[in-house]
């Protein structure tokens, strides 16, 4: 707290000079005066010292005025600070009496409130101990409550769920007995049709062979055809209904075979393209079951095709077996159908729960798979829709058909050593039946080298004497025997009843001889020629005149 | 007429000839068309086809070749035309002096039934 400098406070130069100049003056009129008086001859020393002196002594008077002064202003100061130190110490006692007085008061403020917030808070606690109790009580009594309405429904709930448990399972009792029934009936119903319809295929197929007109052939292929798919639909119902396979084949089924077999059964075989040169066979326990597996999965892909698309199948060998792909270029299965399909031709899906009406095809295939070893998968095709890849097993081959597809009777097979049955096909085929009326005889003593005696159509009584007459074939023969004869009779006279058939067919009629003395009438009572292979060797379709020559 | 084991080939006739079941109207073919093969089986071929090209390397007629394949005349024309489309036999007609009067026929049958 130091007082600004007044402006009196420091000496000023102007004062200072005020004190010198008199001085100054004074002092040169001295010096000056004395200079005067003085003999000429000591002026100038005295001059000179007289100066001296005279400036010195202005300088001391200057000096001592100018210390004068600044001691008069530091006294001066000192009172002043002094003053200022006092002033202070004394407001520094009002500040601490002033803030002890508001500490107490503050103190005083706290204590009234905080007994005034506790005597708040006991209330407050009072209260809520209070409603507490009070809350916890009636809880307590609306617990009892509906514990009590609880047990009570709960005794009611678990007597009325036994009864309804009861109930069910006499429900199901029943529903187990008659799904048994159910099923049992229409497998049994299905095995019936599965006959009708073979039986009916039969019949169709010696109609066809009976028939030579060609309207009329069209009309039986028609129905043939029908009954066919007619067939497929008993032995699908057969197949999910666990009754027995249709049909069983006494030998094995070439692939072509298989292949047209299943064709044969669906409604657009047309479109069908077969790519196949296997010449494997399916064992004939087992071939039925394939046949009808790719019969579905043929169905399905020319189902779910464009009508003009056609569906390709292509059969390939592998080291496994033999897989037969379907392609078709319809629509193409999306990823949830693909994995529904997948596990419906797994077989996983054991019940018939998951049948649909018209959706019984992949749950036969399931249940076919499953029964021969076949696997079934899926995959988008390169055609555009979906293909199907069927892996029939090893173990269900049997290698080359033994049988060139044009059917022989299987039947009285005569001895065949040392033929391996691997070049069988290729021998059948190579080496034609000799045919009656080109050179008969020339051929037969031609085939009669190879040594094999080989059973041919309409050479099944010769054969047969032959091997009971242990005859070799390769004998030459000069006249043939007599067996022979009759055999080419028979053969000769079904050559023209099918010319005379179509070529002179009103000619019949005036052929009194022969129709009394021999044949049947056509329709009446056609031979049966699985009965009647071993001594009637023509053709169905012809009169039966051989038998009746003596 | 029908029992077990009769129809023992699961090959229904239509899927022999993806289900026509005429010859058209120019067929070459009757019963007594020869007929001989141009050329050799191929592999993949139906194998009534091959059947067929094996057995008219001689000269073969019609009813015959029906009769060794134990197929309907019929169908057997139909598979033939096919192959002569393609040029894979061909039809030669008998001459017509080559048949035989229906009485001699008959005599021969007799004939033949006496052996």
């Amino acid at each position: 707290m130091t007082a600004p400098a007044r402006p009196g406070d420091r000496p000023a130069l102007r004062t200072l000079a005020a004190v010198t100049l008199p001085c100054a003056v004074v002092s040169a009129l001295v010096v000056g005066g004395a200079v005067a008086a003085a003999p000429s001859s000591v002026r100038a020393p005295l001059g000179l010292g007289a100066s001296a002196a005279a400036i010195l002594l202005c300088a001391a008077v200057t000096v001592a005025v100018h210390a004068v002064r600044t001691a008069r202003l530091t006294r001066r100061r000192l009172e002043a600070a002094e003053a200022g130190a006092g002033h202070l110490a004394q407001e520094r006692a009002r500040l601490v009496e002033q803030s002890r007085q508001e500490q107490e008061r503050l103190r005083e403020d706290a204590g009234r409130e905080r007994a005034r917030l506790m005597a708040e808070l006991g209330r407050e606690q009072a209260r809520l101990t209070e409603e507490f109790e009070r809350e916890r009580a009636r809880l307590a009594e609306e617990f009892d409550r509906d514990r009590a309405i609880l047990a009570d429904q709960r005794a009611q709930e678990t007597a009325r769920l036994t009864e309804e448990a009861a109930r069910l399972r006499a429900q199901l009792d029943r529903a187990t007995r008659e799904r048994a029934a159910a099923v049992s009936a229409t497998a049994n119903a299905a095995g019936r049709m599965q006959a009708l319809a073979t039986g009916m295929l039969a019949d169709l197929r010696a109609m066809e062979e009976r028939h030579s007109d060609e309207e009329v052939l069209a009309d039986l292929l028609h129905l043939d055809h029908r009954t066919a798919q007619a067939g497929r639909l008993a032995d699908s119902v057969a197949v999910l209904t666990g009754a027995r396979s249709g049909r069983r084949w006494a030998r094995p089924i070439g692939m072509e075979s298989i292949l047209r077999g299943a064709m044969g059964r669906i409604a657009g075989y047309q479109r069908v393209r077969v790519h196949s040169a296997s010449d494997t066979a399916v064992a004939g326990h087992a071939a039925e079951g394939v046949m009808h597996a790719l019969a579905e999965l043929l169905d399905n892909a020319a189902n779910f095709s464009p009508p003009t698309a056609e569906v390709h199948v292509y059969v390939e060998e592998v080291p496994s077996g033999v897989i037969v792909s379907v392609e078709d270029s319809g629509l193409v299965m999306g990823e949830v159908q693909l994995r529904r399909a997948q596990q419906a031709v797994s077989g996983d899906v054991a019940g018939l729960g998951g049948l649909t009406g018209t959706r019984l095809g992949l749950a036969v295939v399931g249940r076919l798979s499953v029964k021969y070893g076949l696997k079934v998968s899926f995959r988008p095709s390169a055609r555009g829709g979906t293909g199907v890849l069927m892996l029939i097993p090893q173990d269900i081959l049997t290698g080359p058909a033994p049988v060139a597809s044009p059917p022989r009777p299987a039947p009285a097979d005569p001895p065949r050593p040392a033929e391996p049955p691997a070049t069988a096909h290729a021998t059948a085929v190579e080496d034609p039946a000799p045919l009656p009326g080109h050179g008969t005889a020339d051929r037969e003593t031609a085939e009669a080298p190879a040594g094999l005696p080989k059973r041919r159509r309409g050479r099944t009584l010769a054969a047969a004497e032959r091997a009971r007459a242990g005859a070799r074939p390769a004998e030459p023969r000069a006249t043939p025997p007599a067996d022979d004869a009759k055999v080419r009779a028979a053969r000769f006279s079904s050559f023209r009843q099918a010319v005379r058939a179509t070529g002179s067919g009103p000619n019949d009629p005036q052929d009194p001889a022969t129709d009394a003395g021999a044949a049947p009438p056509a329709g009446g009572a056609a031979p049966a020629p699985a009965e009647t292979a071993l001594d009637h060797p023509s053709h169905s379709h012809a009169h039966p005149e051989g038998d009746t020559t003596p | 007429m029908s029992r077990p084991g009769r129809d023992d080939a699961p090959d229904r006739l239509y899927t022999l000839t993806g289900g026509r079941s005429r010859s058209g109207p120019d067929s070459p073919f009757d019963l007594v068309t020869l007929v001989v093969a141009e050329c050799e089986p191929t592999p993949g071929m139906q194998s009534e086809h091959v059947a067929i090209l094996r057995m008219t390397q001689a000269p073969t007629a019609v009813v015959e070749i029906a009769a060794e394949l134990r197929l309907p005349v019929s169908i057997t024309r139909i598979l033939l035309s096919d192959l002569h489309a393609a040029g894979r036999v061909s039809a030669r007609h008998p001459r017509k002096a080559a048949v035989p009067d229906p009485d001699i026929l008959e005599q021969v049958l007799v004939g033949l039934r006496n052996l």
